[in-house]
């Protein structure tokens, strides 16, 4: 269903120029990505990779240099997607010298909200996020998890379909990231979509439905998780109640191909291991990486 | 006041006010296509660079077209949060500070006080208000990019016009309440600095006719007053005890004689008339010539000044002023006439006796004249009359307009036969709707009187002063929004300190607005740039034609393109100076409505354009960069 495609985009390049227009960087080269409705979709890739760039063209704020981008089946300089859409910052850039309820108020006048409405909404997201205690003081006195947290539920004041998190995690201490992974995991159950970019592998595996690997502006990888995980070229074979007979046939057939027979079965690997050799492959071979179909595996 | 370039009517300046706005309107918006066209071309190429344009172009109809109040709003809100968080109250401090110590710099026995508080206040706060708002508007929508606050808003679903509108209405909103608070306190600041009363000195007494004993009481007395702020009165009692401590100073008390026991006390009110705002009405005037001719103007004498224009004395030339609004709710049952005249003698005369001349009231509809009163002119000075309702004139005549053979207009005096009456009521007989034409002759023989449109007015019922003075804050008002309206359109695309510097430069720009048009018309030597670059080449000099031929015409005709752009360029630079009404204020006139809906329109026009060009510029840029 083509419904389902929340954000598209189609050979998608940004490239960084510096005022007069000569060329600094390609943070992006030719992506095609899908999003579709309610999964958890992760950008993964070291630092520089294009994450964030991706995501601010997917909201508009930065143009292609060519390619598109369609959010909603919109174009991307279309504010009227925004009604749709949360926002998590890299940092939370917010006005320091508003409180947290402050904030959510005035973020929620930007969009078609009663003011009843904004105050429950208001309680109720400083109440998910846990900010009960500091909802009156400025976000200027705000350590930088706390920010974090407000900067959460700043982009779920709309109660948006899609949520976009650049490095949820990042900042937060390990009981902060629990929390975060929880909150994303029970946005799924709400129906909603989710975009989140990181570097951590940890994060990416816990929550993500599906990934894609960027590395220097390049996909690398994309696909299912437990999928991408599996190591095609072996086959492990665990068995029980196999008669002798079948057993034997098995290991004639290995055998026979020369084969020596350890184990039966697919064995999963580790992501860090996954990344850690795209990274190796590309910095061997500098290019395009031949994306695998979906599915294929 | 002279008033050199007179002020248009409201009706007459809305034909062609709003023209020019569109206008130039129109030429932005040619060039901006042009450009914006242009540069997205070079980037991606003519199909998608036209392609990006026209969705431009399809997204500007929304956002301009579909704002939504609540999201201006809140924005406007924002942006006063943020400016109350820079310290705003300082400059508030400041200007309180400033009228403490006011009392230092002003001089109070000054000889028009009221010019000196009115220009002090008013200059205050302009500085301090339009310093303030440079400041905070250059450097806002910066600050938001730097900072990438800007992020979370536009993610949201706010337009760029909103974005736009908003930070602009919030700063005007923020400043309106400072003006207000401001001129509230400036208001108390110069009625109470110019209070004061004096005492008159009893011992000065004396009675005005010599034969008289002034201790026998009931006679009219003359005497002085204490010096108070650096001045005294002449002090007049009549009989009955009531008098005046006379003009100085712009002002006079009204005193009364009261008896308390034994004693004689003298009560001395506040100061009167200096807090006015007189509302001179100003005519339309024209010219007979010494046969009562149509003229198109009076003799010319051979002044330089073309300012003035003659009235031959002795015959029946005459400079005719027309009023209208003359009605009896508008002036208060009497005519109020004021008129400074220049005198050209071709004898000298005697010089202290000044030259006689007649005013004539004339009902244009039915021609009834009556001559109101003859007087001697003196120089250099403002003559006041005052001419009562009812009016006993010296002769009294119908002025009729007649076609010459030669088909030129004369006005043929004719008798009034049985309309004619001893006593004619100003209004009923004299105006017709409210229109009055006011002539002016000179009787003595081979001496001109020299009259400008504006020397001559009626002044009729004073306005208010208070709400003069708030006029006075509009005139800064509508300078700080231009401040605000090209500060934050430069921070749209500069950053802070250069949009500051743009701004500012606009305002400078503003200065030399006269000039440009004045090239861009041609109305200076020496034509236009490159007609004026082959003149220094060539060594020629401005005033001859330039030698006919390919040359020239191409010259010319470049020129003439430039010109109109120059003109275009001229017509956006606010012209500063004018928005500024201090010295109708401080000198005591009332500052005109149709002033106030002019200015305020063509301020409105800038706010609006200022207001479409920075959207442009926040739309078509990538706000992560
Ligand atoms: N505003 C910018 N101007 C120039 N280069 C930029 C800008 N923003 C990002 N880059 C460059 O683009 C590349 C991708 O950056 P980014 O998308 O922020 O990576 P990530 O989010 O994956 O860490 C990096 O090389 C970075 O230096
Ligand atoms: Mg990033």
């Amino acid at each position: 269903m083509p419904n389902d495609v929340i954000i598209e985009t189609r050979n998608l390049t940004k490239v960084y120029r510096d005022f007069w227009g000569r060329q600094k960087v390609r943070a992006l080269k030719a992506l095609d990505l899908e999003v579709r409705r309610g999964e958890i979709f992760g950008l993964l890739g070291p630092n520089g990779s294009g994450k964030t760039t991706t995501i601010k063209l997917i909201l508009g704020l930065l143009f292609p240099t060519s390619g598109q981008v369609l959010c909603f089946g919109r174009d991307a300089t279309d504010v009227t997607k925004n009604e749709r859409i949360g926002y998590l910052p890299e940092e939370s850039y917010l006005y320091k010298f508003l409180s947290a309820e402050e904030t959510l108020d005035f973020y929620g006048r930007l969009f078609k909200m009663s003011r009843r409405l904004r105050r429950q909404r208001t309680s109720e997201l400083i109440n998910l996020v846990g900010l009960q205690g500091a909802k009156k003081r400025q976000l200027r006195e705000y350590s930088k998890g706390m920010t974090r947290r407000i900067g959460l539920a700043q982009a779920l004041i709309n109660d948006p379909e899609l949520i976009l998190l650049d490095e949820p995690t990042t900042g937060l201490d390990p009981l902060g990231i629990r929390d975060m992974k929880q909150m994303i995991l029970d946005l799924r159950e709400q129906g909603k979509t989710v975009v989140m970019c990181s570097h951590r592998l940890d994060d990416v595996e816990d929550v993500c439905d599906r990934i894609a690997i960027l590395y220097d502006g390049e996909l690398k990888e994309l696909g299912r998780v437990d999928s991408l995980l599996k190591v095609r070229d072996v086959t492990e074979i665990h068995a029980r109640g196999l008669s002798e007979k079948t057993q034997q046939e098995i290991r004639q057939l290995i055998q026979r191909e020369g084969g020596e027979l350890v184990a039966m079965g697919n064995p999963t690997m580790t992501l860090e291991q996954l990344f850690l050799d795209i990274i190796a492959e590309s910095e061997a071979h500098p290019g395009r990486r031949v994306v695998r179909k979906e599915g294929a595996a | 006041m002279v008033l050199e370039t007179e002020l248009l009517p409201f009706r007459e300046w809305l034909l062609w006010g709003p023209f020019v706005w569109l206008l130039v309107m129109g030429s932005l918006a040619v060039a901006g296509l042009f450009f914006g066209s242009l540069v997205a071309v070079i980037r991606h190429g003519p199909a998608a660079g036209l392609a990006a344009t026209g969705r431009v172009l399809a997204a500007a109809v929304g956002d301009l077209f579909c704002m939504s109040p609540r999201r201006v709003w809140a924005l406007a809100w924002l942006a006063v949060k943020d400016s109350l968080r820079r310290r705003v109250v300082v400059v508030f401090i400041v200007f309180l500070l400033l009228l403490l110590f006011a009392g230092w710099f002003l001089d109070p026995s000054s000889d028009h006080p009221l010019r000196l508080y009115i220009s002090f206040v008013l200059t205050a706060t302009s500085y301090l208000v339009l310093l303030l708002m440079l400041f905070l508007s250059a450097l806002s929508l910066p600050n938001d990019l730097k900072n990438k606050t800007l992020h979370t808003v536009v993610t949201k679903p706010v337009r760029p016009s909103e974005i736009v509108l908003g930070r602009m209405l919030g700063f005007v909103v923020l400043g309106t309440t400072l003006l207000a608070l401001m001129s509230a306190i400036s208001y108390v600041f110069v009625v109470r600095g110019l209070a004061h009363s004096h005492e008159v000195v009893q011992a000065s007494l004396a009675a005005v006719d010599p034969r008289q004993d002034a201790d026998q009481g009931a006679v009219p007395l003359r005497g002085e007053s204490t010096r108070v702020n650096g001045h005294r009165h002449d002090v007049r009692i009549d009989r009955k005890g009531q008098g005046l401590l006379e003009m100085t100073q712009d002002h006079y008390h009204r005193v009364a004689r009261r008896q308390d026991g034994e004693k004689t006390v003298y009560e001395v009110g506040q100061p009167e008339g200096m807090l006015v705002a007189r509302v001179p009405v100003y005519g339309k005037l024209r010219f007979m010539d010494s046969q009562r001719h149509v003229a198109e103007r009076g003799t010319n004498v051979g002044d330089e000044w073309a300012y003035r224009s003659y009235i031959q004395g002795g015959s029946l030339a005459a400079g005719v002023w027309s009023f209208e609004g003359v009605t009896p709710t508008a002036f208060s049952d009497n005519l109020q006439l004021e008129m400074t005249l220049g005198v050209f003698r071709t004898y000298k005369g005697d010089i202290e006796q000044g030259v006689a001349g007649v005013l004539l009231l004339r009902n244009p509809k039915t021609g009834l004249t009556v001559e109101a009163k003859v007087f001697k002119s003196r120089e250099f000075s403002t003559d006041v009359h005052r001419l009562p309702r009812k009016i006993t004139p010296t002769a009294a005549y119908a002025l009729q307009p007649e076609k010459d053979p030669d088909g030129r207009i004369k006005y043929v005096r004719k008798p009034l036969g049985a309309d004619a009456k001893a006593q004619y009521d100003l209004f009923d007989d004299l105006t017709d709707d409210g229109q009055l034409e006011v002539w002016l002759q000179c009787l003595d023989p081979e001496q001109y009187f020299g009259v400008a449109q504006p020397d001559l007015y009626l002044r009729a019922r004073d306005a208010s002063f208070a709400l003069n003075f708030v006029k006075g804050y509009f005139g800064i008002w509508m300078q700080m929004v231009l401040v605000i309206g090209f500060g934050v359109m430069f921070s749209t695309f500069l950053t802070g300190p250069v949009a500051m510097l743009a701004t500012v430069g606009m305002l400078i720009g503003g200065f030399f607005r006269g000039y440009m048009i004045e090239l861009a018309l041609g109305q200076t030597w020496g034509g236009g740039p490159v007609e004026s670059l082959i003149r220094i080449l060539t060594q020629d000099n401005v005033v001859s034609d330039l030698p006919e031929g390919i040359r020239t015409t191409v010259a010319q005709t470049v020129d003439s393109v430039l010109q109109r752009g120059l003109w275009v360029v001229a017509q956006l630079l606010p012209s500063f100076g004018d928005y500024d009404c201090a010295s109708y204020v401080a000198y005591g006139f009332n500052v005109p409505g149709n002033w106030i809906a002019e200015r305020g329109l063509t301020a409105l026009g800038f706010a609006v354009a200022l207001f479409v060009v920075g959207y442009f510029f926040l739309k078509t840029r990538e706000v992560a960069r």
